[in-house]
């Protein structure tokens, strides 16, 4: 039994906001909140289900302008959409890498946000993507860059009143490409133990611009490698300038050592996975059909995510 | 604490039934609604034991509160069955040989049925994606893969002879058009 609580199931999102504000803790898919309860954490005495809400629903894409993603979108939609494999791939690599099926059905992109884990999948890759997350409260929305929304471990450019409400991500031109690599221990649920996302737009002579990169478990929260990125921008695309960014993502993140792994393997880690995502995003920059996956091999023998081995039958 | 009221539709009963908020929908299929199939593992989404289809979707009940239930359908294998027959996935499981102790063996089953919902005729390599919330400790899996691919056969086989309109208790033809209606393309 998880520990009591009062339950509150609003269709009202003031009534929510209001709740919220009085200490009653939200929940989307529950697959955060519930898993700490049932390990004995007392979140609180309330708890305010908030996937009857309006304001946090909707999954859509407009051409030209792109992705209005509404809090309650689960991992599994964003999986599933064959827009986000085309203009996105970085969120297809990372939405469909939580957990298991019966997680990423009920696990929700406003979760993975405001969870606020390090190794939250979803969030290097919007990230990359530019996303600006939307929070909305009595007093109306406001507006904040994902990048800027984290002022902390597990804290928030957020009020009390306010739930973020959705997230929104531009869309992204013909030269563009982008990727994410979650290095894990098992090929399925398993946490991060280190990962990278790249973005980045490709102009007929190589020259890259745009480029963003994001790191997965390098610090207390999410974060972009601004460093890295000064590297890359108005460069012509070739090894050395890769390694050179890659470098530069080493000194700037700053991993923990944890029973998952070292800070010093992790390090070692952003290293190498930077120089293959940086690869495979220039690569799908050029590419004629974005949505093919592009094989993932960090060290010789190693099987690629998408080539799971072959298993007679 | 305060029960809550909740309409719901179970195994393709109507049930109403009062639920203490805390109460997750694991224990109450087990104790409230007698529903033995499901399993607890792990209590924390990891092991798929308590899997059940929620509104056709599969989820780890032991993460899901019995008062989010209204309105909604639940689906377990006690559902699968017609009448005394068993559900193809149910013959092809003990046919492959992909039972051992069972207990992952209801799970794997509501498991199999949602990969047959999104592919009707899955690749070795789809069921072992679509089947990875779900961790048997006995069989090795490869039987698994074997059950569900030789359920396939046996569905092929009952449409054949009876025609495409044939049911399958849980198979939904209509599932990814549904799905695909979630998103708006502008
Ligand atoms: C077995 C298992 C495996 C997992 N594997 C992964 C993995 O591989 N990668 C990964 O990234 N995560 C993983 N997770 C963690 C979790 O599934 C994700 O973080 C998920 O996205 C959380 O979403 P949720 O809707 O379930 O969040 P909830 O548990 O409902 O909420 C999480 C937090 O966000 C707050 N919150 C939720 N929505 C809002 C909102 N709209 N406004 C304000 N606050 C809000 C809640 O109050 C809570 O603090 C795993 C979890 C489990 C149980
Ligand atoms: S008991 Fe629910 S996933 Fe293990
Ligand atoms: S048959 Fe024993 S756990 Fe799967």
């Amino acid at each position: 039994m998880l520990n009591d609580f009062e339950l509150f199931m609003p269709t009202d999102f003031n009534e929510a906001c209001a709740l919220k504000a009085n200490g009653a803790k939200p929940v989307a898919g529950g697959t955060d909140v519930y898993v700490n309860m049932h390990g004995g954490k007392k979140e609180a005495d309330q708890v305010v289900d908030i996937k009857n809400l309006a304001e946090l629903k909707g999954t859509s894409y407009t051409a030209g302008q792109g992705l209005v993603l509404g809090a309650l979108t689960s991992h599994r939609q964003i999986e599933e959409w064959d827009v986000i494999k085309k203009n996105y791939y970085a969120m297809f690599q990372g939405c469909s890498q939580v957990g298991s099926v019966q997680i990423r059905y009920r696990a929700t992109l406003g979760g993975n946000i405001m969870n606020g884990a390090p190794s939250a999948d979803s969030i290097g890759p919007m990230l990359v993507h530019d996303a600006v997350c939307v929070v909305k409260g009595p007093n109306g929305e406001r507006k904040i860059p994902l990048d800027k929304f984290y002022t902390g471990f597990k804290k928030f450019d957020i009020q009390p009143d306010e739930l973020l409400a959705r997230i929104e991500i531009p869309d992204t031109p013909a030269n563009a490409g982008s990727a994410y690599y979650k290095y894990m221990r098992r090929g399925a649920m398993d946490l991060a133990l280190m990962g990278v996302s790249a973005y980045v737009e490709l102009d007929e002579n190589d020259v890259m611009s745009h480029v963003r990169i994001a790191l997965t478990t390098a610090g207390p929260t999410p974060m972009r490698s601004y460093s890295a990125e000064a590297v890359l921008e108005g460069q012509k695309y070739s090894d050395e300038i890769i390694i050179a960014a890659a470098e530069a993502v080493a000194s700037e993140g700053k991993p923990r050592s944890s029973w998952r792994s070292s800070a010093e393997f992790r390090v070692r880690l952003l290293h190498d996975v930077t120089i293959m995502v940086l690869h495979e995003a220039v690569k799908r920059a050029k590419a004629e059909d974005k949505a093919q996956p592009i094989k993932q091999v960090l060290y010789k023998g190693q099987q690629g995510l998408e080539e799971r081995p072959k298993v007679q039958g | 604490m305060k029960d809550i009221v909740v309409n719901f539709t179970l195994n393709g009963r109507q049930c109403k039934k009062l639920v203490p908020a805390n109460k997750t929908l694991l224990r109450f299929l087990r104790e409230d609604m007698y529903i033995n199939s499901v399993k607890e593992g792990c209590n924390e989404g990891e092991c798929g034991a308590c899997t059940v289809l929620l509104d056709g979707h599969p989820v780890n009940s032991c993460l899901v509160l019995a008062a989010e239930l209204e309105g909604k359908t639940v689906l377990t294998v006690e559902g699968l069955t017609d009448d005394d027959r068993l559900h193809p996935i149910q013959e092809a499981f003990i046919e492959a040989g992909a039972v051992q102790c069972g207990y992952c063996t209801p799970g794997m089953i509501m498991s199999a049925v949602a990969c047959l919902n999104l592919y009707g005729h899955p690749t070795r390599e789809q069921i072992r994606k679509e089947m990875e919330g779900n961790i048997c400790r006995c069989t090795g899996y490869t039987r698994i893969a074997d059950a569900i691919l030789l359920s396939v056969e046996k569905m092929d086989a009952i449409v054949a002879e009876q025609g495409a309109d044939v049911a399958f208790r849980g198979i939904d033809k209509n599932f990814v058009e549904k799905w695909n209606a979630s998103y708006e393309v502008k």
